[in-house]
């Protein structure tokens, strides 16, 4: 679904460099979960963001899908109709309401009609617990109800793949669960995901595949089994050591 | 302490409205000084002179333009014809049933009054009301598009467009607006109209070059309110419209735009108030729009203060009501 060969990626401003990546190399198959872990500022997000074009990878290829999205020949909007992603920081569009936000895009991007989009995303919202909430504004929602909206109106564009940049990081602790709940379930129904995430409970439970950044670098990759009970490198000892 | 701090509050009280009193007093004495002022100098108040600047009622006579008879009138409702009969032929004259002043078979010569009736007419001043508030509407809306495609493109990676972008801007906010309305007019006007008349067509009348000045002053305005509006607006939003397949100009018509304007309505409720006043600078392109029609009624009259204060006055009409307007719009969105 998503093969991502020797990429990397230089953040330059006047006088630093920032290597964020460094010759990555990653790939996730059709209805896997894969979750990135690493200390912050490893360039896992970077690596999320690279797939999602909202970073511009300087080198490698990133083919999702079929579809060689760092060519310029590609038409990127039609590849991110395909790729849902969801933000740390929810990045609801406040001037709409939840349901709003849910059906935009299907019906400017997928020219879907106001009641099949409405339908559809009725469903969803019931589907992610907050259908009672249809019609008020993102401002008056908490945390946790904000990002699973979020997660809904992603799914509304009925994508491939699901991109999860640090979903929880942003929520208070009691709203963790909720958000996790919903893309356990999104999981069980064989959808393709990939997760930036600190959260090691749902790594070691949902995960088919963990990916271990530093520094720019996969570390390691294994299962959540190998990974957690018997790392190969020290670098991903010293981390679980630190968190666990 | 109950009855204690009862007490403060009336004192309190007590004096807020003291100090009402001496903002009306402030007001009053104000007035009056200039009252006595103008006493001074012999100035004779005439404000019931100023209504037939608003409206008035003119003497309408419609007269025979040759010799001969009434032969017939023939009423329809509250119209009437008269058909006179000469020498050389028969002429029809439409009038007001009620205002005719022959009768049938009277005798008439050319110049004689067939019908004479009072009509009323719009005055100096509210034609002067009206076509300041058309050359300010008129430039607001296209002000709005000017400043919303320089603001876009004033922040594009484009440097054709934003370069272009910051001349004009640049350009239109560093000259007085006096001036520019001389450009337009004297300049690209004649410039304009001499390649219209080469090629035969119609001349564009001074009013589109003011209005023009007007516009693309205030465009530089709300470009830089726009470009403002559109970088307060946190990069998530773009990033969550463009991560879903919108494109660069969807996602700024559904998500960013939207969010932006709301955002910079105050600023453009000042700026639209601000073309409200400049218009009155069109005047000296022979634009008789309020100050000029103010002008004119001035040298005509003899009766400055009155007609400034009117001035003024409707001036403040017009731009209280829009500011009013805009803070309804910004009050109701808030709500939403």
């Amino acid at each position: 679904m998503i093969v991502a060969k020797n990429i990397s990626k230089t953040f330059k401003s006047h006088s630093t460099e920032v290597k964020a990546l460094v010759n990555v190399t990653a790939k996730v198959d059709k209805g896997e979960v894969v979750v990135v872990l690493g200390p912050s500022g490893s360039g896992k997000s970077t690596l999320i963001r690279c797939l999602n074009y909202l970073n511009v990878a300087d080198e490698g290829s990133i083919v999702i899908d079929g579809i060689d999205i760092l060519d310029p020949k590609t038409d990127i909007n039609k590849v991110r109709a395909e790729v849902g992603m969801v933000f740390q920081s929810f990045n609801l569009f406040p001037h709409k309401t939840v349901l709003e936000n849910v059906t935009l895009a299907p019906m400017v991007v997928r020219k879907n009609s106001k009641e099949e989009a409405r339908k559809k995303g009725m469903a969803l919202l019931e589907k992610v617990g907050i259908l009672d909430k249809a019609d008020v504004y993102p401002d008056q929602l908490s945390g946790g109800q904000q990002q699973r909206v979020a997660i809904a109106r992603a799914l509304a564009m009925e994508p491939k793949v699901m991109l999860f940049d640090e979903p929880t990081s942003a929520l208070d602790p009691e709203m963790v669960g909720e958000v996790l709940d919903v893309m356990k379930n999104l999981a069980r129904e064989g959808m393709t995901m990939v997760v930036v995430s600190h959260e090691m409970g749902f790594a070691r439970e949902v995960a088919d595949r963990v990916i271990f950044m530093d520094e720019g670098a996969v570390v390691e990759v294994g299962t959540p089994e190998h990974f957690f009970t018997n790392p190969t490198h020290e670098r991903t000892k010293l981390f679980l050591s630190q968190i666990l | 302490m109950g009855s204690r701090s009862l007490l403060n509050r009336l004192k309190d009280r007590n004096y807020y409205y003291v100090w009402i009193g001496v903002f009306f007093l402030l007001l009053i004495s104000i007035v009056l000084s200039i009252y006595y002022s103008a006493l001074q100098i012999d100035y004779t108040w005439r404000w019931y002179r100023i209504p037939q600047y608003f409206a008035y009622q003119e003497q309408v006579e419609i007269k025979s333009e040759i010799d001969g008879e009434v032969e017939s009138i023939s009423k329809k409702g509250k119209e009437a014809v008269v058909r006179v009969k000469g020498l050389e032929g028969t002429e029809s004259y439409a009038v007001p049933a009620s205002a005719l002043t022959v009768e049938e078979g009277d005798q008439i010569y050319y110049g004689d009054t067939l019908s004479s009736y009072k009509k009323w007419r719009v005055g100096i001043l509210m034609q002067g009301l009206w076509l300041t508030l058309k050359v300010s509407i008129i430039a607001i809306v296209f002000g709005i598009f000017i400043g919303l495609f320089t603001g876009i493109a004033r922040i594009s990676s484009n440097p054709a467009l934003k370069w272009s972008a910051i001349t004009y801007i640049e350009m239109i906010r560093g000259s007085p607006l006096l001036v520019q309305i001389f450009i337009w007019y004297f300049v690209l006007g004649t410039l304009l109209n001499n390649l219209l008349a080469n090629n035969g067509i119609a001349q564009i009348p001074p009013l589109w070059f003011g209005v023009a000045a007007l516009a693309c002053f205030t465009g530089a305005y709300v470009a830089e309110m726009v470009r403002a509006g559109i970088q307060s607006i946190h990069r998530g939003q773009t990033e969550a419209a463009r991560s879903l397949g919108m494109t660069y100009v969807k996602s700024m018509q559904h998500i960013i735009l939207p969010q932006a304007l709301r955002r910079i309505l105050p600023p453009l409720a000042g700026q639209f108030i601000s073309l409200i006043k400049d218009s009155s600078l069109l005047g000296i392109i022979a634009i008789r729009e309020l100050t000029k029609a103010t002008r004119e009624v001035v040298t005509t009259s003899l009766q400055p203060f009155e007609l400034w204060f009117v001035c003024a006055l409707l001036y403040l009409v017009l731009t209280f009501s829009l500011s009013m307007l805009l803070q309804h719009l910004e009050r109701r969105q808030l709500v939403v």
